[in-house]
C-alpha cells in the first residue's frame, strides 16, 4: 500500500513539476556493475568511477555474460535509467557497455590503457560527489554514432543537479576527446588561485570598499591538476535497444584483441617456418649445383680432375 | 562474396562460372556500368535467365547483366531474392525523420559500397602473401545506419538549448581538437589539458551568470574522492622522489669535490715542501755567507748576491711551478716501471740495515694503547 502511495505521489509530484518548469528535468541514475572475471585493476577503476558519480548505484557482479538483457530488469529494480557495465573477457580484455535502460540505445566499447586513480600518483583531488563540467571535443558532433555516444556520456558522467549525494560546488572537469578513432577520457581538478600580486599593487591604495566589490567579479586564475583515472575507449557496436535489438552501427576499424594476439602468435610461428623453408631451399640449390653427395644433379667430370688425371 | 540465390548457383555450377573472375571483371566495368545503367533493360535479364544452355563466354556476359540489374534501382520482382536483404523500408522511415532523404542516399551508397569493396576474409585465405599485403581486409561489413542512429539520439537527447547550463554543465569545443601524433604523449596531454581548461573558463562564465556557486570556500570540508591516506601516500611519494633527486645531486657534488680536493691537497703538500726546501737553502746560503763575512766583510756584495740568488730561485720555481699529475710517477715508484721486477720486494743488505722504521718502543709492545696497569704494590701504595 505504501509503495502504491509512494508511486502515486511521486508521479503527481512529477506532473506538477513538469509544467511548472516547462522543460524536462535532467534526471539520471546509473547502475554500475561488472561481469565476473574482472581483474583488480578493472575493479579499482570501477570503484573510482563510482566514487565520481554520486547518482550511481553499484551492484554486485553479474553472473552471466551471455544474457545481458537481464541488466534491464536489474536497472528497473534499482530505478536506474542508465547502465554502465564492465564486461571482462579472458581476465584481460575489458569491454564497456553503456546503455539507456528501458529501450536503448546501447554502446559497446573496448577499453584500453586504463589507469586507476591509485596507480596514477596525481596530486589532484576533488570533492566526492561534486558535479563535473563535461568537456567534449567538437568532433563528437560530426557523425551520428559519435553524437549518440556523446549523449550517453552526458547522461552517465554528468551528475544531475538534484542528485542526492551531490556537493554544491564545482571543482573538477572531465574531458572527452576524440583522437585516432578512440575516445580519450581525462579527469582534472580545477585549481583556482588568486591572480599574481603585480596587477593589484597599483590599485592597492584604492579604498577597501572598492576592493570588496571587486572581489566578486575578479577572475581568479584557473589551472588544472589531473586527478585520474585515465582510459581510452574504442567504440565497437551500437545497438538500438537496451542490450538487444538491431545493430545500428558497427566499427569497421576495430580489431579485436584476440585477433591481435593471434597475429602475434602466428608471426612468431612464421619465423620457424621461414627458417625451415630456407634450409630446404639451400639444400635444393646445392643439389642443383651438384655439391651434394647424394641426390641432386651429378657434377660433370672435369678433365683436370685429380681422379681423372691419376686414374 | 557469392550471395546469389539457389537457382542461380545451380545455373552457375552448370556453366562452370568462376565467381572470382567475375568479381574482378565487375570491378573493371564499374565505369562502363554507370554509362550503360540507363540502357540496361529488364528484358535482357529475363532472356539471360531463360537461356540455360548458352556457351561460356555468353554466360559471363549474362552474369554481368544480372549484376547491372542489381545495381540499378529498378530491380524487378524476380530479383527480389538478390537485393532483398539490402533493401530497407524507406517509406516507413520517411515518416519518422525529416532528414531521411539524405539518410536514404547514404544507405544506398553504403550498401553499394559493401558490394564493391568489402572482401570477406574467407576469400583472402587462398591468396598469396604478396597479394595479401596489398589488400586491406575488412573483416566486418560496415554498418552505419544513420537514420536509426539519429532516431535513437532524438529519443534520448536532452534539450540542451532549453536547459539552463547548470543542469547539464557540458561544454563542446568550438573547433575539433587536433592531435597530429597520438603517440606523442606530451603534446597529446597538452591538447587534452587545453580543451578542458577552455571548457572550464567557459563554464565558469555561464555558471557565474546563473549565480551558481562555483568555487569551494576554504572552510568547506567534506569527503574527497581521494582519501587522506591516499593523499598522504602521494605526498610521501613526491617527497621521496624529491629526496632521492637531492641525494643524488649531493652525491655527485661530493664526488666532484673529492676529486678536486685531492688535487688541492697534493698541490698544498708540494707547496709546503718547496717552501721548506727554499728556507733550508736560504739558511745554508746565509751560513756560508756568514762564514765568508768574517774574512771579507762586504755587505753590499752580500746583499747583491742574495738578490741574485732569489732571482734565480724565483725563475726556477716558476718553471717548476706547473704541477702535472704526479700520480703516474708515484705509481711507478711504488710498483716499478720497466726493468727487472724479480726480487724487488725481497730484502737485501741495505734494507735489513735500514733502521728508519725501527722503534724500540714499538718493539716492546707499548703501542699507545691503554696505559699499563701499575703493579699491585704500587697500587696499594698509592692509596
Amino acid at each position: 500500500m505504501a509503495s502504491v502511495y509512494k508511486s502515486l505521489s511521486k508521479t503527481n509530484g512529477h506532473e506538477k513539476e513538469g509544467p511548472a518548469n516547462g522543460v524536462k528535468k535532467n534526471k539520471q541514475r546509473v547502475l554500475i556493475l561488472s561481469s565476473r572475471g574482472i581483474t583488480y585493476r578493472h575493479r579499482h577503476l570501477l570503484n573510482d568511477i563510482a566514487s565520481l558519480l554520486p547518482h550511481s548505484r553499484k551492484d554486485a557482479k553479474l553472473d552471466t555474460k551471455s544474457k545481458l538483457y537481464q541488466l534491464n530488469e536489474l536497472a528497473e529494480l534499482y530505478n536506474c535509467n542508465n547502465v554502465f557495465f564492465f564486461e571482462a573477457r579472458k581476465g584481460k580484455d575489458l569491454y564497456l557497455w553503456m546503455s539507456k535502460a528501458p529501450n536503448g540505445p546501447t554502446v559497446k566499447m573496448h577499453m584500453q590503457n586504463l589507469h586507476t586513480m591509485e596507480e596514477l600518483h596525481f596530486t589532484g583531488n576533488c570533492l566526492k560527489g561534486s558535479r563535473p563540467i563535461l568537456s567534449f571535443d567538437a568532433s563528437f558532433d560530426k557523425e551520428p554514432h559519435l553524437r549518440v555516444i556523446k549523449e550517453l556520456f552526458l547522461h552517465i558522467f554528468g551528475v544531475p543537479k538534484g542528485a542526492r549525494k551531490a556537493k554544491p560546488f564545482i571543482d573538477h572537469v572531465m574531458g572527452f576527446t576524440l583522437a585516432d578513432g578512440k575516445i580519450w577520457i581525462r579527469n582534472y581538478q580545477i585549481n583556482e588561485t588568486e591572480p599574481s600580486k603585480a596587477i593589484p599593487s597599483d590599485t592597492a591604495d584604492a579604498a577597501p570598499k572598492k576592493k570588496s566589490g571587486k572581489d566578486k567579479d575578479k577572475e581568479t586564475e584557473v589551472a588544472l591538476v589531473e586527478i585520474g583515472p585515465r582510459f581510452v575507449l574504442t567504440p565497437i557496436v551500437i545497438q538500438e535497444g537496451s542490450f538487444g535489438g538491431p545493430i545500428i552501427y558497427e566499427n569497421k576499424e576495430f580489431v579485436s584483441p584476440n585477433q591481435v594476439r593471434s597475429e602475434i602468435r602466428l608471426k612468431k610461428a612464421g619465423r620457424y617456418n621461414a627458417r625451415a623453408e630456407q634450409g630446404v631451399e639451400r639444400l635444393a640449390k646445392k643439389g642443383e649445383l651438384g655439391l651434394r653427395t647424394s641426390g641432386g644433379r651429378k657434377m660433370k667430370r672435369d678433365e683436370l680432375d685429380t681422379a681423372e688425371l691419376f686414374a | 562474396m557469392v550471395t546469389k540465390g539457389k537457382l542461380k548457383m545451380a545455373l552457375a555450377a552448370e556453366k562452370g562460372t568462376d565467381f572470382k573472375m567475375l568479381h574482378l571483371k565487375k570491378k573493371e566495368k564499374v565505369a562502363r556500368k554507370v554509362k550503360g545503367k540507363k540502357g540496361g533493360g529488364e528484358g535482357e535479364v529475363v532472356n539471360g535467365n531463360g537461356n540455360g544452355n548458352a556457351n561460356g563466354k555468353k554466360g559471363e556476359e549474362e552474369w554481368e547483366d544480372v549484376e547491372e540489374e542489381v545495381e540499378g534501382e529498378d530491380g524487378s520482382g524476380s530479383e527480389e531474392e538478390v537485393d532483398g536483404p539490402m533493401k530497407i523500408d524507406f517509406e516507413g522511415i520517411d515518416e519518422s525523420d525529416s532528414d531521411s532523404s539524405a539518410g536514404e542516399n547514404d544507405q544506398n551508397n553504403e550498401s553499394e559500397e559493401e558490394d564493391e569493396e568489402d572482401i570477406p576474409m574467407s576469400d583472402l585465405e587462398d591468396l598469396d602473401d604478396e597479394e595479401k599485403e596489398d589488400i586491406i581486409p575488412h573483416q566486418r561489413l560496415t554498418i552505419n545506419n544513420t537514420v536509426a542512429l539519429t532516431a535513437a539520439l532524438k529519443r534520448i537527447a536532452l534539450p540542451l538549448s532549453k536547459l539552463p547550463f547548470s543542469e547539464h554543465q557540458s561544454v563542446t569545443t568550438s573547433e575539433p581538437v587536433s592531435i597530429p601524433d597520438v603517440s606523442d604523449d606530451l603534446n597529446r596531454e597538452l591538447a587534452f589539458y587545453a580543451q578542458s581548461l577552455s571548457a572550464v573558463q567557459e563554464a565558469r562564465k555561464s555558471l557565474k551568470a546563473e549565480v551558481v556557486p562555483f568555487t569551494r570556500p576554504t572552510d568547506y570540508f567534506a569527503e574527497m574522492v581521494k582519501a587522506d591516506e591516499h593523499m598522504a601516500k602521494i605526498k610521501a611519494k613526491l617527497i621521496d622522489e624529491a629526496a632521492s633527486k637531492k641525494a643524488s645531486a649531493e652525491a655527485r657534488k661530493q664526488r666532484d669535490l673529492k676529486k678536486f680536493g685531492k688535487q688541492v691537497q697534493v698541490a698544498k703538500l708540494q707547496e709546503r715542501d718547496k717552501e721548506r726546501k727554499q728556507t733550508m737553502e736560504k739558511i745554508k746560503v746565509l751560513k756560508r755567507k756568514r762564514q765568508g763575512a768574517d774574512t771579507e766583510a762586504t755587505n753590499e756584495a752580500d746583499m747583491f748576491d742574495v738578490a741574485v740568488d732569489d732571482e734565480i730561485k724565483d725563475s726556477k720555481a716558476s718553471r717548476k711551478d706547473r704541477q702535472g699529475p704526479n700520480k703516474r710517477a708515484k705509481k711507478d715508484e711504488k710498483f716499478g716501471f720497466g726493468g727487472k721486477k724479480r726480487f724487488k720486494k725481497s730484502g737485501d743488505a741495505m734494507s735489513s740495515g735500514d733502521l728508519r722504521g725501527f722503534s724500540a718502543k714499538k718493539m716492546k709492545g707499548a703501542t699507545g694503547g691503554a696505559k699499563q696497569r701499575p703493579g699491585k704494590a704500587r697500587r696499594a701504595g698509592k692509596r
